[in-house]
């Protein structure tokens, strides 16, 4: 199928920054007309219903691929993303090898390629040769081999000198430093945010002094290199505090060229469902959930551990805040599947990370539904947000937007048609998600991506 | 010491299970199957677990102190870290009981190369366990074991998380001499922050009632003012302060806690010698608690640093009490879960 003819649906175009009402023509996969609807034509089509947006774009993935294929192939995490919405992923370096020369790239390539999915992969190289933090990595090679930018992700650029040089190196390349911010001395052995939860649970905690101490360092860093080096970007992944984001927020109004993200778990979840609540962050009290009776289940379920870990209400509400006003550019997944083995485990011995490119959509909705986002901000912090931390580096530079005449790259989702989370329903092989069982909204429908169908659900 | 007598007495007037009944006999009033913390644990829990305690007790006190309540029932005890007095404590229950007893000893070292806590939790299964005592360096450790296993999960101590049956000793220890907790002044002082016996009893004792405060450098109680706050909006009497004087001050129970050398490297204090000048409980110190103040220790001692050998030895320490209470708990919740258990 590489038609579709959609009449009377809700569209989003986020680049021309409007939505509403219309109809959307796809023959032999290029998008051949779309249409607004207007007056009595319109009546009736609201953005409760099947909505149809540009495809999405994730900053932060996890495939796993080379090295791990157990947890995940880049085969399974591009069906994954298709599922999700997704037509562009961004894959993280930290395979094994690390991705810190071309070789990696192209052996990524060439399984995206033998996967048959028209998901764009996109990757991002290091910063340091094997992620050490030590010497810097073949920037300008991988640069010339096409990777997105650099980053150390799973660990933070440790040193404060490496991350300067790789700022200003990177500049003239024209690609951002994407930075883990965690300060490694204050989260040894962490397990969970370090706060009531984690006090009353014993577990160690990862305070959130940690992310916040290291966002400033790299800001202040960022700000004397970008007097000096013209080009510089610095982007901020998966920000989890109301700390940090307020430092972004500051440095953003100063001029500062940085970015940043944040994921769909820091904003919906909370360090509550560790105790056992579950419950979104916006339903949430400062009071715990002991003392209001929101324990729902067991308490320490490892698919919650995550890092930088689930945090309070206050935080993900500042996240929220932080989506809806552009201080976060962009909601990125950090997509991390593992495999039973690691995460069937005690608490505190658990692989870091969830499993989360295909319950994306669902946990923004669960936040549009409350109120705390609206549906054009969210669409926008999932495709142009991220599309301008990639700069022209997406086969789908300047038409992003649904642009006629293009080949077809969309999500079709029905904002109403609620599913369970189950792992037979997960495409990925990491089946490691706290929502397990849980119903979300937003139902993909299809998935289009460089005029080719990359998921369609299965009739009901 | 009439109101001992008296707060025994009355216990012993309510319904006393009966314990020397016939294997398989189901007691009145318990419904959970595992014993993982104590935070869900009702008043009348807490209630039931000390009568049946003080039947328990009686048991121990006759010549032989037996009796054939899990006759035919595989108690096995898999420790993953290393423990004598609770271990023992859990073994001499359960044999006071008449189960049979397995002991494993497991290490956590080879999780990535060896058997993972599920699959170990299987095989004790397979070979006949019943009941499952588990001590574990993890916290939240039985919860995955309680997943998995299909009898009941006693939980002998996880991580810095909990440690139930010390929790419910300790109360049954303090109302066996004061009769009730309600409204007295119990300190729990030193190393809170990595102490699972405190954790455990913060629930229990402002669950009971008692005016609850923990003492200790500031860097030893990191969260808990936060806890604190919280369990005083909710009614309950905790406090947290670094003085050890106004910790102190008309205290009717004193817990000492163990601390570690470890704590040294970590940061957290500067040498034992500074801490036992400020924080340890000596005999001076034990002075501004009230008359005849209980002096408990959940063990091992460190004699010298967080509790000086004439208090651990003195007129006021219950802390043998506290080993003997713990035989007849162990035997009360073996008893109880083993009602519930699917055998």
């Amino acid at each position: 199928m590489t038609d579709l003819d959609l009449s009377r649906v809700w569209l989003i175009d986020p680049v021309a920054g409007r939505e509403g009402p219309g109809e959307l023509v796809v023959r032999d996969g290029v998008l051949e007309a779309f249409t607004w609807l207007e007056g009595s034509d319109a009546h009736g089509v609201d953005d409760l219903g099947v909505i149809v947006a540009p495809g999405f774009i994730d900053l932060h993935a996890h495939l796993r691929e080379p090295g791990n294929e157990d947890a995940e192939t880049v085969a399974t995490g591009l069906a994954a993303a298709a599922h999700g919405g997704f037509t562009t992923v961004c894959a993280m370096p930290n395979t094994t090898p690390t991705l810190d020369e071309p070789g990696v790239l192209a052996a990524i390539h060439t399984a995206a390629a033998a996967s048959g999915s028209p998901v764009e992969l996109l990757a991002w190289g290091a910063v340091t040769v094997g992620r050490a933090g030590h010497t810097l990595a073949a920037l300008g090679e991988l640069a010339d081999a096409g990777v997105v930018g650099f980053s150390d992700d799973g660990a933070p650029v440790r040193s404060a000198t490496i991350l300067r040089n790789a700022l200003a190196y990177s500049a003239p390349l024209g690609l951002p430093v994407v930075d883990h911010p965690e300060d490694p001395t204050q989260t040894e052995g962490a397990e969970a945010n370090d706060g009531f939860v984690a006090t009353v649970l014993g577990l160690r905690g990862w305070p959130a002094a940690a992310e916040e101490s290291a966002v400033a360092r790299d800001l202040a860093i960022l700000g004397e290199v970008c007097r000096d080096v013209p080009g510089v970007r610095l982007h901020l992944t998966h920000l989890s505090t109301a700390g940090s984001l307020d430092l972004v927020r500051r440095a953003k109004s100063a001029g500062l060229p940085v970015t940043c993200d944040v994921t769909p778990h820091h904003l919906a979840l909370t360090d509550e469902w560790i105790a056992g609540a579950r419950r979104f962050a916006w339903d949430a009290g400062l009071d715990g959930p002991w003392h209001d009776d929101a324990i729902e289940t067991t308490p320490f379920h490892p698919s919650l551990r995550v890092n930088p870990p689930l945090r309070t209400s206050t935080d993900a509400l500042a996240c929220l805040a932080a989506v809806a006003d552009a201080t976060a550019d962009a909601i990125a997944t950090d997509h991390a599947p593992h495999t039973e083995v690691d995460k069937a485990v005690e608490f505190g011995l658990a692989a870091n990370g969830i499993s989360g490119i295909e319950t994306a959509l669902g946990l923004v909705l669960a936040a549009v539904d409350a109120g705390h986002l609206t549906l054009a901000r969210a669409v926008a912090a999932l495709t142009v947000g991220p599309a301008a931390v990639l700069g022209g580096r997406t086969r789908r530079a300047g038409t992003v937007g649904l642009v006629e005449g293009r080949p077809a790259d969309l999500v079709v989702f029905d904002r109403s048609d609620r599913w369970t989370v189950r792992s037979d329903a997960l495409a990925s092989k990491g089946k490691n998600s706290p929502l397990i069982g849980i119903e979300l909204g937003g139902r993909v429908l299809v998935t289009m991506a460089a005029g080719k169908v990359a998921y369609e659900a299965p009739p009901d | 010491m009439t109101d001992v007598i008296d707060g025994r007495a009355e216990a012993a007037e309510l319904a006393v299970p009966s314990v020397d009944v016939a294997p398989g006999t189901q007691p009145v009033g318990w419904r959970h199957r595992h014993l993982l913390d104590v935070d869900g644990l009702s008043i009348a829990d807490l209630d039931l677990v000390m009568r049946t305690a003080d039947a328990m007790r009686e048991v121990l006190a006759r010549p032989i102190a037996k009796v054939p309540a899990l006759r035919g029932r595989n108690v096995t005890i898999l420790f993953y870290e290393a423990s004598t007095r609770t271990r023992v404590s859990f073994e001499v229950a359960a044999k006071n009981l008449s189960a049979e007893v397995v002991n494993i000893a497991a290490s956590t070292s080879s999780v990535t190369k060896g058997e993972s806590l599920v699959d170990t939790v299987r095989t004790v299964e397979a070979l006949g366990a019943q009941m499952l005592v588990m001590r574990h360096s993890v916290s939240g450790a039985p919860y995955l074991a309680a997943e998995v296993f299909g009898g009941s999960v006693l939980n002998g101590g996880d991580g810095w998380h909990a440690h139930p049956t010390q929790a419910l000793l300790d109360l049954y220890t303090m109302r066996s001499r004061l009769g009730s907790v309600e409204g007295r002044k119990v300190v729990i002082l030193g190393d809170v922050l990595h102490s699972r016996v405190a954790r455990s009893n913060i629930w229990t004792l402002t669950a009971a009632g008692a005016d609850l405060w923990l003492c200790g450098p500031p860097t030893l109680l990191r969260g808990f003012e936060a806890w604190a706050g919280r369990g005083a909006a909710a009614g309950r009497r905790f406090h947290v302060t670094s003085s050890i004087d106004q910790a102190l001050r008309d205290a009717d129970v004193v817990m000492a806690l163990r601390i570690q050398k470890e704590r040294m490297a970590s940061g957290l204090l500067p040498s034992l010698r500074e801490y036992a000048a400020r924080y340890g409980l000596t005999a001076s110190r034990l002075a501004h608690a009230k008359p005849g103040a209980l002096v408990m220790h959940p063990g091992p001692m460190n004699e010298g640093v967080e509790i000086a050998p004439d208090v651990a030895a003195g007129a006021q320490s219950v802390i043998t009490d506290q080993v003997t209470n713990g035989v007849a708990i162990r035997m009360a919740l073996l008893y109880l879960l083993a009602g519930v258990s699917p055998t």
